[in-house]
């Protein structure tokens, strides 16, 4: 009965991260439409949450990878507990950057929240450093923002030679429209990667549980259904600070570079998530939002946000690590039933309200309310 | 020592997949931009030759973007 009252806390905590996830991430995916005026932010925000949800059905190769290759979990209370670790882990260091405004990085703090949780609760063994973490998260995740960003910058150089020499007004509602497509398309590589890594972190619960045999890897329909819909649902939410950080203040965009941005974060997310690569998509849709004004005028990127986006990527992986660690030890004070998630997971959301309260009043409006984004 | 780390075969799919597609396809795009702006104005410069070139030239350009996002699409699906 322990073991089946910690499972529904963990499947509960990982559709919270997952709705997290969408608040915190999907943000970013609508910024440039909402940024370039091509789609009003309410409307953006909503038709970005149905391509999230329709795009977690799309594949399971970053599920299968979530939960087959980067840590191993044992059939017992410990794995489970490890799990649950991992995500408060991943929460709460969103959580915090969120509060202040940074752009970071959901499946790197998911990752490295259970890294830390396992490496405590199951040794150095059960985690794969090499071929999973470093080969099938580091490194893609390196190549992903800078890909994109070249991507960004050899599209919009077409663009502008092709459109160069047309009136502005016609190429502008073209690339409007063209926004809605490539905007829709990289909401729908967001719920396909995304929404995928809550379904393996779910699955990997069900394993530690016994319901899934180790030998018999699949993710059940309700995970997929339910992944999609707490994704979906965070997204609509909306994350507003971050639309800001993200839409207008790395660069001010015209709506050929809006589009090339989008089309270059959607298909690298979408060709990662084809081979299982569970990529960041914030880090991927920065490097396309970047490459594509870095190409047009160096000095029109504000390298100082860039910046302190870089430095929120370099620190989400240790800090959500480290933070999975402690609330593993946390957690284990109270033994390994279900007393330690419970109380734990009852001060995170206390922590979670306290912060969202916060963070509503000083930005003086009331929460899922969007500010002016500026545009240029 | 990395190329035994990473799988080196997905990695580079990932990148010439994202060269191709991210830079084909919106180029394809800006010409269906190009094609349907410069067929309107022809059109209304009494020149049918160069604005049905163009009106050619935004189809295909559309038609390619099109098939690009249904393939992509079905490819992902069944895999």
């Amino acid at each position: 009965m322990g073991s089946e009252i910690i499972v529904v806390i963990v499947v509960a905590t990982a559709l919270i991260f997952d709705f997290t996830n969408g608040f915190h991430d999907t943000a970013n995916v609508v910024a440039t439409s909402i940024s370039t005026r091509a789609m009003p932010p309410r409307i953006a925000v909503g038709y970005a949450a149905v391509l999230n949800f329709v795009g977690a059905f799309i594949s399971l190769a970053v599920a299968a990878t979530v939960a087959q290759d980067v840590v191993e979990i044992q059939p017992n209370s410990i794995g489970l507990l490890a799990v649950f670790a991992g995500l408060v882990g991943a929460i709460a260091w969103n959580l915090i950057t969120w509060y202040f405004g940074l752009p970071s990085s959901s499946s790197h703090a998911l990752i490295g929240g259970m890294v830390g949780a396992v490496f405590v609760a199951e040794g150095a063994d059960a985690v794969f450093f090499k071929e999973g973490i470093l080969g099938k998260v580091m490194i893609p995740a390196l190549v992903a923002p800078l890909l994109a960003f070249l991507v960004g910058g050899i599209a919009i150089l077409f663009l502008y030679r092709i459109v160069g020499r047309l009136r502005p007004g016609p190429v502008t509602s073209g690339f409007r429209f063209g926004q809605v497509i490539s905007g829709g398309l990289l909401a729908l590589a967001h719920g396909t990667n995304d929404a995928q890594k809550t379904m393996g972190v779910i699955t990997l619960a069900l394993v530690a549980n016994g319901t899934i045999a180790t030998d018999n890897f699949h993710v059940p329909d309700w995970v997929v259904i339910s992944s999609a819909t707490a994704i979906a649902l965070g997204t609509y939410v909306g994350g507003w600070r971050i639309i800001k950080t993200m839409g207008s203040r790395i660069h001010k965009m015209d709506s050929a570079q809006g589009f090339a941005a989008q089309g270059a974060g959607a298909t690298v997310i979408l060709a990662a998530s084809h081979v299982g690569f569970p990529l960041s998509t914030t880090h991927t849709i920065s490097g396309a939002v970047i490459g594509s004004g870095a190409a047009k005028r160096l000095s029109a990127v504000r390298w100082g946000v860039a910046g302190n986006i870089v430095m929120a990527w370099i620190l989400t992986l240790p800090m959500a690590a480290l933070i999975g660690a402690l609330t593993y030890l946390v957690t284990r004070v109270f033994g390994t039933g279900a007393v330690g998630p419970i109380v734990v997971s009852t001060a995170c959301l206390v922590a979670a309200v306290v912060l969202y309260t916060r963070r509503s009043q000083q930005a003086g409006v009331p929460p899922g309310v969007p500010p002016a984004v500026e545009s240029s | 020592m990395i190329a035994s780390i990473v799988d080196t075969d997905a990695l580079l799919q990932v990148v010439w997949v994202s060269l191709i597609a991210g830079v084909g396809v919106p180029a394809c795009y800006a010409l269906a931009i190009l094609g349907s702006t410069r067929a309107l104005e022809f059109g209304r410069n009494g020149r049918p030759v160069e604005a049905v070139f163009f009106v050619i030239v935004g189809v295909l350009g559309l038609a390619v973007v099109i098939a690009s996002i249904v393939f992509g699409i079905v490819t992902l699906v069944n895999d």
